[in-house]
């Protein structure tokens, strides 16, 4: 990075612009499974490259593959074709460098709010207090500070999910995965929920790469939002979204961002959806 | 002791209470003689010169120890087994017909085999309790491991959990409410085991007391039998389900 100050106050730029290797490289990626005596194609010649810092959206139709690319980038499914770069390093099985959000609360039961987010510490065999220490600090970021020893039954769902974000951050992986993070949550969680994630990643400015089923959502987080077609899906639309940041809610309702808005739903509409 | 407690172990007692004055009420209203229903006190009489005598704690023990070792038997080969079955889809379909096939014999009708092949001993009624527990507890494993979430094993893969951590941290905890609910019925199951193989051939144990109280017409003694039996089952029952409330404590929120 050319420019020290950049990790404190970064200037809404254009991500594209940054110099050097950009974070993520997903080149030329496809998937396919094998069907009967066919191939049924799930991802076709995805290309993109993610810039350290960005925060990328994936938008598009149900059962277009999104988790699967997700899965794909975490090394947990293999491509069929392509190749996926993580730190400049190609990613051919899952490695801790990446944070992992899913769809449903995914927390252990049997362990408690404060376990549940170190696991990521205490699987690498790390200090303890230490451990402890890191969860605090998220779970005060998150605002669960208080529910340390109470267990996930006990959460609400978009607790369970602020935990989980927690527990993704935890190790302080370079790129967080986010699978449709509030999509199992009713409308107004969902919309606390999008504010909490914009405050959380204006503290700590971590890469990510979010799927989601909500246009507003995208344009609110996002520097730029991919729109996937269906099956087997391509991109078939980029939108920068160039509104300043830190960003607010009350920004929603600027021509900017309906503008933006308006393109992604559009791009939506050419592959028959919305 | 709180109050519920009490009241539950009043309500206890008083359907214990019922039930002996309407056992005492059959007797005497039907006249039977002593051979074919014992009132209540002749049974007590008798429970009474057992323990008094020893007898009945000898004959515990044996029995005791035949369930318990083939619980553990069985317990232990079953989850192994479920293990690889839940993981390895070639083991399953090699290996589940003749699971299945073998559970359409009888456990009874193996025990007299189970005599002539290992000796009227020990070691073939641990086999049979073994046999009897194996498959309830097998099958309560492969669907425990089967639950866990799929979510969670991809979470664990990306924090690069070894085969060990996936055991100790994953499945154990996941599957561990199926597990303890098929112990639960394979501890009262390896009690109809122990009998089984002790019918078939024995002379110690409560099953043996069974036979004896038979041949002689000692009534009683075949009631002392089945109570000890009971209670013996639903000892081993309670410890399982108070191990279960320690360990489970997570559900109950």
């Amino acid at each position: 990075m050319r420019t020290p100050s950049a990790g404190r106050a970064r200037t809404p730029v254009d991500p594209t612009m940054r110099n050097g290797e950009p974070l993520l490289r997903v080149d030329g990626l496809s998937l396919s499974y094998r069907k009967g005596d066919g191939r049924l194609p799930v991802l076709d010649q995805i290309r993109f490259d993610v810039q350290e810092r960005e925060f990328l959206a994936l938008v598009g139709p149900s059962g277009c593959g999104k988790t699967t690319l997700l899965k794909l980038i975490a090394g947990l499914v293999q491509p069929t074709a392509g190749e996926i770069h993580l730190g400049g390093k190609r990613v051919k099985r899952p490695s801790r460098n990446v944070g992992f959000v899913f769809q449903e609360p995914t927390l252990m039961g049997w362990r408690t709010v404060e376990a549940n987010v170190t696991l990521p510490l205490e699987l690498d065999g790390g200090n303890r207090k230490r451990a402890r220490e890191e969860a605090q600090a998220l779970l005060d970021l998150v605002r669960l500070t208080g529910f340390e020893d109470v267990y996930p039954a006990q959460l609400s769902g978009g607790m369970a999910q602020r935990v989980a974000l927690a527990r993704a951050l935890v190790h302080d992986p370079q790129l967080l995965l986010l699978d449709e993070p509030f999509g199992a949550l009713d409308a107004l969680t969902r919309e606390r929920m999008g504010r909490e994630l914009l405050r959380i990643w204006q503290a700590r400015r971590k890469t990510v790469v979010m799927v989601t089923h909500s246009v507003p959502e995208a344009v609110l987080l996002a520097d730029r939002v991919l729109v996937l077609g269906p099956r087997p899906a391509s991109i078939i639309a980029e939108v920068p979204v160039n509104l300043p940041r830190p960003r607010t809610e009350g920004m929603q309702e600027t021509p900017a961002c309906s503008q933006v808005a308006r393109r992604v739903r559009e791009a939506l509409e050419q592959v028959g959806l919305q | 002791m709180g109050r519920k407690q009490l009241t539950r172990i009043g309500l206890t007692l008083i359907s214990f209470g019922v039930f002996l004055a309407v056992w005492q009420a059959v007797v005497h209203l039907g006249g039977y003689p002593a051979f074919i229903l014992p009132p209540p006190q002749a049974v007590a009489q008798r429970l009474v010169s057992l323990v008094a005598s020893g007898t009945l704690w000898r004959h515990v023990q044996v029995t005791l120890k035949e369930i318990l070792a083939g619980l553990a038997l069985g317990a232990v080969s079953a989850t192994v087994l479920g293990y690889l079955l839940a993981h390895s889809p070639v083991a399953e379909r090699l290996l589940t017909p003749y699971i299945v096939a073998s559970q359409s014999v009888p456990t009874v009708a193996i025990a007299p085999l189970l005599v002539i092949w290992f000796g009227t001993g020990l070691l073939s009624k641990v086999l049979v309790c073994a046999l009897i527990v194996f498959f309830p507890i097998l099958v309560n494993t492969v669907v425990g491991l089967r639950s866990v979430s799929q979510n969670l094993r991809d979470l664990m893969r990306t924090l690069q959990a070894n085969r060990w951590q996936m055991l100790w941290m994953l499945e154990v905890p996941a599957a561990l409410p199926t597990l303890l609910a098929g112990l639960k019925v394979g501890a009262t199951l390896a009690v109809i085991g122990a009998v089984v193989g002790e019918f078939v051939a024995s002379d110690r144990g409560v099953g043996y007391l069974l036979k004896q109280g038979q041949q002689l017409y000692d009534t009683p003694l075949i009631f002392v039998g089945i109570g000890t039996l009971v209670v013996m089952a639903q000892a081993l029952y309670g410890i399982v389900a108070l191990a279960e409330r320690g360990l489970l404590r997570w559900q109950k929120h």
